[in-house]
């Protein structure tokens, strides 16, 4: 009985390894002998390959939003002059005449449109009589994007650096009202709360005091690296905003106020203190500009978001036609995801601050002031006009450097680090190597002479590393914008372009990498292949009669030792 | 009794939202400028208050009711994984009462006691809402509906409803907890607090288990 038995499963071994030698698919034959088989019988017939599959009709988002409040037109506010802001998506003008009024001085319908509470910027007497004011309040706040909730897997108080790209931030805030979203329907952090921290202006010899109101739930500091402040303030506390030389940082709930009366003007830089590898890296630094001191100069305090101001200073309208503060950032999303993880602050701070090694880390996104492309081109394209001049103030707020590259101009830098460059090392380049919170103030002009610019047009500017042109690794995205000729802008702010369409960038999957990069030129060339069906199948088999092989084996095996014992 | 409470649940599975007890912070869209009533006093702010307008299905007042309700990082020290709090995070009062809520803000930053989902013929965007700045007390008042229903309660600074500042007003019997109030309700995701050595811990374990069950089955077939 038992003989007859294994004899079947003999029988059966057999007919399993023959059945695997018939599935066994031919082009993983042994190379010789694939070339033995094709001298006896030539090449295989064709099997055709995988069609192309179309991966997207994933939805886009409107590349370019109406604008029904009228905020990018030229406006006077409370008497405030404020300029035309191009690009699709502009400043709220009403927070541009509270900022160059003072908060405490602007009409009440202005401050309330603006969302900022009534003592955000108070000012105060003009000093030196030369008639704006020269004491100056600021008041910030810390408001954390893309945070973690205790209902709910998906982040609040949303920001969105590109579309679908949500890595957590921090960010200091103007002293703000209400609440800290758009409304009750969305989780879309409001229009005030954004990256990077507010660009801050003030004029040289005001006396400014900042209070920082910590409202979140870490503790922190303010350090104004680069701006002439006393080590020690004007109550004879410390006023350098490192917590082991200078003093306690502000724990959540509380507040204190740093002061400076800064002699000289340049651009400088202000960020958080505490535990910095991580905090300044998580957004909390901004533009610190100390304007040069000028009558009636009356100056636009904040500059939300960074980008065109609105309401430039004299000294500015002496010599240059517009002014941008450019903020480069770039941003580690496996440090921004540790917001995301977890609600208690104690698993938070060590996950943060413990178990994040920033020597073992890596940036993944880059932004320009707070958005990755194809965002840049809603809000931060510089708008040319042949023969005009445009100062821009740039920050590398990062952790690497910046090669920044500007096609189709070459541009001159004037300052570096808030000091003026002598005049002989004032020439034309057109890339700029900038490290980790250097400042360069950039003369760019747009006369037609085949140095400052090749003609108008849709120039690039980003920054010429490699990464910094990706979005974790997918083109285009980091921080590439453009300087658009106003020719080139149609009515709401896009620029006219004459290549790709732009709908596949809108689209979230497009950063999650779930779209062909090129799907879009010529679907049957570029798109994902289908799946070969058939060899999938083959393989199956083949690791079905495998198992199935293993298990006689194993029964032949224990019949065999029982029959022994 | 159980019976029709278990019939109860079961019917809930299929008519109830599946996000219910989860409020973040919706219902009409609204924005912050326009048409509410506020009233400033040191940058404080009430905004949709209500002395007298009954909702619908109130007769009457049907009475009065005063809270203080105080808020700041010291009243989250009792309670672990908070940061921001209030002195209360649960408030009980009967359907139509008129409410009247003071606002003590300890802290030197701003906070906000906020209602959701009220009826929006009475309050613009179903909101009733006080902001009091540092240190500063406000007092507010409204008047609630006559249903039992549960309402979100919570200060709407990034971050400040996560970190604590969560509660409840219960009107009547209510109408079911509401997820994450801080002290009275669990959050819906807890974080993990198991150690880190946990999978070699519970390999131990089934080791432990497994020798000692074979030792047992071993002793039992020798006798």
């Amino acid at each position: 009985m038992q003989i007859k038995n294994s004899k079947k499963q003999y029988l059966l071994l057999v007919i399993l390894i023959l059945s695997m030698f018939l599935v066994y698919p031919s082009q993983w034959y042994p190379f010789d002998m694939r070339l033995t088989l094709t001298s006896w019988f030539g090449a295989e017939n064709y099997r055709p390959l995988p069609q192309s599959t179309m991966t997207s009709n994933s939805e886009s988002e409107l590349a370019c939003p109406e604008d029904p409040s009228g905020w990018r037109a030229s406006q006077i506010i409370d008497g405030v002059n404020i300029e035309e802001s191009l690009p699709c998506l502009a400043d709220n003008p009403y927070g541009v005449a509270a900022f160059v009024l003072g908060t405490n001085n602007v009409s009440k319908e202005t401050l309330q449109r603006s969302g900022l509470s009534s003592d955000a910027i108070v000012k105060g007497r003009d000093l030196d009589g030369d008639g704006d004011p020269d004491e100056i309040h600021i008041r910030l706040e810390v408001a954390e994007l893309n945070g973690s909730s205790p209902i709910s897997k998906r982040p609040v108080t949303t920001y969105d650096i590109a579309p679908g790209v949500q890595p957590g931030i921090w960010v200091f805030a103007p002293k703000l009202i209400g609440m800290a979203v758009e409304n009750f329907e969305t989780q879309e952090a409001r229009y005030s709360l954004k990256l990077p921290s507010p660009a801050i202006r003030v004029e040289q010899g005001d006396v400014v005091k900042i209070t920082l109101e910590n409202t979140h739930y870490m503790p922190h500091t303010l350090h104004l690296h680069g701006a002439d402040h006393g080590f020690i303030d004007s109550n004879g506390e410390g006023n350098d905003g490192v917590p082991l030389t200078s003093e306690l940082p502000i724990l959540p709930g509380q507040s204190r106020t740093y002061d400076l009366t800064p002699r000289k003007a340049g651009t400088m830089f202000y960020h958080c203190h505490v535990q910095p590898h991580v905090h300044v890296q998580m957004g909390l630094q901004g533009l610190f500009i100390i304007e040069e001191n000028r009558p009636n100069n009356n100056l636009q305090t904040m500059n939300l978001g960074a980008g065109k101001v609105r309401a430039p200073s004299q000294s500015l309208k002496e010599s240059y036609d517009s002014e941008y503060d450019l903020h480069y950032l770039d941003l580690d999303k496996e440090l921004g995801v540790r917001i995301q993880e977890n609600n208690d602050p104690r698993l938070i701070t060590q996950s943060m601050h413990r178990d994040y090694d920033i020597t073992d880390a890596n940036v993944d996104y880059f932004t320009l002031n707070g958005r990755s492309f194809p965002y840049t081109f809603r809000e931060s394209l510089i708008v040319s006009r042949e023969g005009e001049k445009a100062r821009l103030r740039v920050v590398n707020g990062g952790s690497k450097g910046i090669a920044l590259h500007t096609h189709g101009h070459k541009f001159t830098v004037i300052e570096r680090d808030g000091v003026k460059l002598p005049k002989l090392s004032q020439t034309p380049q057109d890339v700029l190597w900038m490290a980790t919170s250097q400042r360069y103030d950039i003369d760019l002009s747009f006369t037609n002479d085949g140095t400052k610019t090749y003609g108008p047009g849709i120039w690039l500017y980003h920054d010429h590393q490699n990464k910094g042109t990706t979005t974790d690794g997918v083109a285009p995205g980091g921080n590439i914008s453009a300087i658009v000729d106003k020719a080139y802008l149609d009515e709401s702010g896009w620029p006219m372009t004459r290549g790709v369409d732009y709908a596949q960038y809108f689209s979230a999957d497009y950063y999650r990498k779930k779209i062909p990069v090129w799907e879009s030129y010529i679907p049957a060339f570029y798109s994902e292949p289908g799946k070969d069906n058939i060899l999938l199948i083959r393989i199956l088999l083949l690791t079905l009669f495998f198992g199935s092989f293993l298990a006689i084996l194993r029964s032949i095996f224990t019949q065999r030792n029982k029959g022994r014992s | 009794m159980i019976n029709q409470k278990l019939w109860g649940i079961f019917l809930s599975l299929f008519f109830i939202h599946p996000s219910y007890g989860l409020q973040h912070s919706m219902s009409d869209s609204h924005s912050m400028s326009g048409h509410h009533s506020m009233n400033g006093d040191n940058g404080s702010i009430v905004m949709n208050s209500n002395h007298n307008n009954l909702p619908l299905g109130c007769e009457r007042i049907s009475g009065e009711k005063n809270i203080t309700v105080s808020a700041g990082q010291r009243y989250a020290k009792e309670i672990p994984g908070t940061i921001f709090g209030m002195s209360e995070h649960e408030w009980k009062v009967d359907p139509c009462t008129r409410v009247t809520i003071t606002f003590i803000n300890e802290d030197d930053v701003r906070h906000q006691w906020m209602v959701h989902g009220l009826p929006k013929y009475l309050y613009p965007a179903g909101m009733f809402h006080i902001e009091s700045m540092a240190g500063k007390s406000t007092t507010g008042t409204f008047i609630v509906p006559s249903e039992n229903r549960n309402y979100l309660v919570h200060c709407d600074m990034a971050q400040h409803m996560e970190m604590g500042m969560r509660g409840q007003l219960v009107v009547g019997e209510g109408n079911g907890d509401l997820w994450a109030v801080t002290g009275i309700t669990d959050p819906f995701y807890r974080a993990s607090y198991l150690p880190d050595n946990l999978i070699y811990l519970s390999l131990v374990v089934l080791f432990l288990g497994y020798s000692l069950t074979s030792w047992l089955v071993r002793m039992r077939q020798k006798r």
